[in-house]
């Protein structure tokens, strides 16, 4: 079942000025689905608009983002809704129950003057009314804790009493605590050090099979995604380039990019000679026409500078946009 | 390690203490600690850890950004503490030359960056009729076509990285000193960078230390590695040595936890954490005794000296 679909979604951030209209086209043309109960990983470089694209399903596309076309469905309770055209009163709902998200920084997420308690009762009582402290609030909030292997004594303490890889966990704790369907992840792990690193990766999995939810991750550390994810997404300049199951993609990529991608990672016990992807990403605001990799791409065809390729099935359940790609070929002919 | 290579830089003993809070809430944090090692001449030496174990403090004392309380840098014998007159320190400067982390942050954004080229030449009187801004933007694979008068936002993060990297060639340095100098690069373009550490050592005989948390970059350029925790190296020797088959407990458990970019190598064994690290700044005997599988009566209270085992220097009383 897909838990999410978007459809030919456009995010743009427009910046306008009397004299001239600039716009970076972050998230550019997509269309995905999303199954439930699923890691999904997104990865890409930065300013490839991973993040954009996260933001927009999220919900929290402000100004100068702007939402220019397309729609995002997600199933809720058996039927498809449109949060593009909800009411912030109808979307608040559906916010933190049913769709949530970690944010990188967890010292901004909290609140630095209130004890982590009072954090979690602020996002609790938001949502459901507590008419008996005990039954209603300390001791599901116990049990949340408690299932997912973190201290009592944290939530007697101030953010800037934890360790950052704790306060991640904390928050990660306080975005799951109203069991929401999917959760939104935007590089929960980055900043942190290698141990507590792990950590986070562990308890995003524990999250994933106590509560059978879907998550998106979002981060450039092909390494975490390898751990992590079932299933890869590779963005690349605003679009999709390939999607696939973790260990098809790491075995056998199709795109070039992702070809690059996986060959420059550097592995322990491995010296042998790698090498980068050819010149750099080309910026959002001034995308080459055609497929947006064509100008790094070492086999671009004609066709590639001219038309961008349609994200396409090529085996069962890998996706890939690319005109090597022989069905993809035999379709335009 | 073989002792017939030419030594560029020693420390010895090196220590920086930090002072934190004021007034009755002052105390000590000891950030670095009898920290000896060198780099040799056309050497890629590595000093990896985590964030917060020192690790570019001691960069700092190498480059004479800080004091260190204790302990001396030697630069091809010569204490740098000794050069007090700004001739020989700049003759040093010239030797020793630094790239940071942060590319953009690198440069000024209102200023053309091949104004940071030809400054750097003629600061340190580099000859101004030879070719030096071309040559070492040759180099880096750069061409002063696509350089001059361009602003940093015109360029990419890996571009960028490769100009300070070219700046630094300016003044034909031996030794670089490489804070985390890929970790803002973009993942297709990081690689490019650390062959271009490879590429000048081999054929310009320019020494690198570089400084990471990334033990896979570090498996991959570095010829010896030393592990930095809270302030110590706790082990250190070639980098074949060191990272396929770690000695130390807390290099065992560094090399378990950091994620190998190979579906089929996911974590299977649950990890706990537990103290802080302040806490363990604060510690008298080894640092890691507070997470240690092995940990024994003696390490709670004895710092472990320097032990030789198997072609490498560990910290740990498990090897006395």
């Amino acid at each position: 079942m897909n838990i999410l679909k978007t459809e030919n979604l456009k995010s743009y951030y427009i910046f306008e000025t009397p004299t001239e209209k600039k716009e970076v086209k972050a998230v550019n043309d997509v269309s995905i689905d999303i199954e439930e109960d699923k890691i999904y990983g997104i990865a890409g470089e930065s300013g490839c608009g991973k993040s954009t694209f996260l933001k927009t399903i999220c919900g929290l596309a402000e100004p100068p983002l702007r939402i220019v076309g397309g729609t995002i469905y997600y199933l809720v309770n058996g039927k498809y809704v449109d949060i593009t055209k909800l009411k912030e009163e109808e979307y608040r709902k559906l916010r933190w129950e049913y769709i949530s998200y970690i944010p990188q920084g967890s010292m901004s997420a909290l609140n630095p003057i209130i004890r982590v308690k009072e954090s979690f009762k602020d996002f609790v009582t938001a949502h459901k009314k507590i008419k008996d402290e005990q039954k209603d609030f300390e001791e599901p909030l116990r049990k949340h804790l408690n299932a997912l292997g973190l201290p009592m004594r944290v939530l007697k303490s101030y953010p800037h009493q934890l360790s950052g890889g704790m306060r991640q966990r904390v928050t990660i704790a306080l975005a799951t605590i109203l069991n929401p369907r999917i959760i939104l992840a935007d590089e929960p792990t980055t900043a942190l050090d290698v141990v507590a690193q792990r950590a986070v990766i562990q308890l995003l999995k524990d999250i994933q099979t106590l509560q059978k939810n879907t998550i998106i991750l979002v981060t450039h550390d092909m390494a975490v995604h390898a751990n992590i994810s079932n299933r890869m997404l590779i963005m690349y300049a605003g679009i999709f380039v390939e999607e696939a199951d973790t260990e098809e993609l790491f075995e056998n990529p199709l795109h070039p990019y992702t070809q690059f991608l996986i060959g420059s990672l550097p592995k322990m016990g491995d010296k042998s000679y790698k090498i980068s992807a050819p010149g750099s990403p080309p910026s959002l605001a001034n995308l080459p026409q055609g497929c947006p990799f064509h100008p790094r791409c070492p086999y671009v065809m004609d066709i590639c500078k001219k038309e961008r390729p349609a994200l396409v099935e090529m085996k069962p359940s890998h996706k890939v946009s690319c005109f090597l790609n022989s069905k993809e070929r035999m379709q335009n002919e | 390690m073989s002792n017939t290579r030419e030594e560029l830089i020693r420390t010895e003993k090196l220590q920086k203490i930090f002072v934190v809070g004021g007034g009755f809430a002052r105390s000590k944090l000891v950030a670095v600690d009898d920290v000896n090692f060198h780099v040799n001449k056309d050497e890629i030496f590595t000093l990896a850890g985590e964030s917060g174990c020192g690790k570019s403090t001691v960069s700092k004392m190498l480059l004479g950004f800080l004091e260190p309380n204790e302990g001396k840098v030697y630069y091809k014998g010569e204490d740098i503490s000794n050069l007090k007159k700004w001739k020989d320190k700049k003759g040093f400067m010239k030797e020793v030359q630094s790239i940071f982390q942060n590319p953009f942050e690198t440069f000024n954004p209102l200023r053309k960056v091949d104004s940071y080229l030809y400054d750097t030449q003629k600061h340190y009187g580099m000859n101004h009729k030879g070719r030096v801004v071309e040559e070492s933007l040759e180099a880096v694979g750069l061409d002063i076509s696509e350089v001059k008068g361009r602003y940093p936002n015109e360029f990419s993060g890996g571009q960028l990285q490769r100009i300070s990297i070219a700046r630094a060639l300016i003044t034909r340095p031996s030794l670089l000193v490489a804070d985390e100098p890929v970790s803002m690069v973009d993942a297709s373009l990081r690689m490019s960078i650390v062959n271009l550490f490879k590429e000048l050592r081999d054929k310009r005989h320019v020494s690198v230390l570089y400084i990471t948390h990334d033990l896979a970059t570090a498996y991959y350029v570095s010829d010896r590695i030393g592990i930095m925790f809270r302030g110590n190296i706790i082990e250190m020797g070639d980098v074949e040595d060191v990272l396929m088959n770690p000695k130390h407990p807390y290099t065992q458990m560094l090399k378990e936890s950091i994620p190998e970019a190979d579906p089929k190598k996911k974590w299977t064994e649950r990890i706990s954490i537990k103290e802080l690290e302040t806490e363990e700044y604060m510690r008298k005997g080894c640092k890691f005794a507070g997470r240690c599988p092995y940990v024994m009566e003696k390490c709670k209270d004895n710092m472990p000296e320097e032990i030789s085992v198997e072609n490498r220097m560990v910290r740990c009383w498990l090897y006395e």
